[in-house]
Order: C-alpha cells, then structure tokens, then sequence
C-alpha cells in the first residue's frame, strides 16, 4: 500500500496516452500526494479540454484512489505544445 | 489549480480548511486538520463577516449563517433537496440521481463544492466561487461535506472524481482548471450568456 509516486503517474501516462511531451511535478504538501500534469498528446486531436482532462483521469483511475488532488496545468495536442514552446523543438 | 480528490480521507483532512476568510489556493502547504484547528471546539465563531460558523462535533462541520435577514441559507436550500444523508457505499443511489436531475433542472448554474460561497472549505472550490461572482450571475452552491451519498454519487453523476463541480444548464462544465481556463479564454462567459438567455 505505497503512496503513488511521481514516476507511477510517468509511467501510467505514458503508457496509456503516449505523450509527446509530459511534466509531472510532485506538489503535495502533507495532505498526501498531489500531482501537476502538463501533458501533449496525440489522443487530444478535436477534443475539447474537457474530454481531454476526462482522458487523463480515465488513465489515472487507480491512481486518483491515493491521489488527493490533481491539477491538469495543461492539455494540449503535440502541435499546440510546439506552438507554445518554438525554440524547444 | 485542480479539484480535490477524495476518496479515503475524512473530510476534515480532505480539504485544506481556510485559516483566514477567503482563503488563497496558492497556499498549498496548507493543510489543517481538525486538531490544528484549535477553534474548532463546537464553539461559535465570528468571522469578519458578521456570520458565525458552527462547527459540530462529529467529523463532519457544518457551517450556518445566522444573525443574518435570511437565515436559511440557498446552501442549506439546496443541501435539503437531497433529502436525508446516505450511507458510504459510493453507489449512485437512483434517490440521489433523480434528485440531481431534478435540481440541475431547476436550477441554470450550480456549485458543488467542499464548503459554502461564504466559507469556502477548500482552495480549489474558493477559486471557482470568486470567479462566478466576478461573472454576475445567481448561482447555487452545494455544500458535497454534508452529505457523503451525494458526495460519491456526484463523482460518478459526472463522471469526474474531483470537487469543485460547476455545472451550467444542467451540464457538467468543469472542476476548477477547466472553469479557470475557459474564464481566461472567455468560454465561460459566452456559455453563461447563453444559459441566461435560454
């Protein structure tokens, strides 16, 4: 019964959503683990951000049984993230 | 900015309880439990406000307004639409599902929320309360700490397991980075306009 990590969250995103690009950041504060998503991915072409946060909660349904609260900072499809991020690429 | 999970912890350690009358969500390392509390004795307190919380003794804190022209509360209103509290199976109850249809069809904008407008018991549900007054629009609010039947049916009603739950003519439209963002963006505001006008 672990505490779900940083490197679970990764690794379950990355797998179920095989982001383009992915940021989590650990940010509980001893209320127990809380999580900050940016996330890029393909699955989030003609979505709306709802659908997509749908997306990523779908994905971490284990997870958010442990996870006290998650942000989604950012939903985005590749090409968006590309735009935001020009000299990254 | 996010909703709040809250699936084992009680609700007191649940939610980050303000420990000023609007609370900041920034503050993130804050979060108080009962016993840090110390005034969470079952006694009354004033708030700069004018109105007074009372917390109970159970695990559960309820908060009332009083002194005020109005005492009973559009939140203690619409908490009593539910009717009587259901055990914490974390079943949608077909009781508690026709209630919400029948509320959300009475009602254009409604806050599920950890807390009340007038005392947010939760960052993430403060943030949302402060951006639907910005928008000048009435607005229910549904204390989800009073009742743990309404709590878990909510999440799987909208198929979302974090709270603050805003839904506008009778839709879920988001927790609190979806409702911040299309605030930002000015979505909010077209689909407010059009829930009014419909």
């Amino acid at each position: 019964m672990g505490s779900v990590t940083k490197e679970d969250v990764e690794s379950t995103l990355t797998a179920k959503l095989q982001p383009a690009h992915l940021t989590v950041v650990d940010t509980s504060g001893g209320c127990g683990a809380s999580f900050d998503i940016e996330i890029a991915s393909a699955s989030f072409e003609g979505k709306r951000l709802l659908e997509r946060h749908r997306l990523v909660n779908t994905a971490l349904t284990e997870e958010l049984k442990q996870i006290h609260a998650l942000s989604i900072s950012k939903a985005l499809t590749p090409q968006q993230w590309q735009d935001q991020h020009p000299s990254t690429e | 900015m996010a909703g709040l999970v809250d699936s084992l912890a009680m609700p007191a350690l649940s939610c980050r309880v303000p420990s000023s009358y609007v609370p900041s969500p920034s503050s993130s390392s804050s979060c108080l439990t009962l016993r840090q509390f110390p005034q969470f004795s079952g006694n009354v307190l004033k708030y700069r406000s004018g109105f007074s919380a009372i917390a109970c003794s159970s695990s559960r804190i309820r908060f009332s307004l009083a002194g005020g022209k109005n005492p009973q509360t559009l939140v203690s209103r619409a908490s009593s639409a539910f009717g009587p509290s259901h055990s914490s199976t974390g079943a949608l109850t077909p009781e508690v599902k026709e209630s919400l249809n029948k509320f959300l069809g009475e009602h254009k904008v409604v806050l599920f929320m950890k807390g009340n407008r007038m005392f947010p018991q939760c960052g993430f549900s403060n943030t949302v309360v402060q951006i639907l007054n910005s928008m000048n629009v009435p607005y229910e609010t549904v204390n989800i700490l009073e009742d743990d039947g309404l709590r878990q049916g909510l999440k799987e009603y909208s198929n979302w397991p974090t709270f603050p739950q805003l839904y506008i003519d009778g839709e879920f439209f988001g927790g609190c980075d979806i409702t911040l963002e299309a605030f930002q963006n000015g979505q909010l505001k077209e689909v407010l306009e059009k829930a009014m006008c419909s």
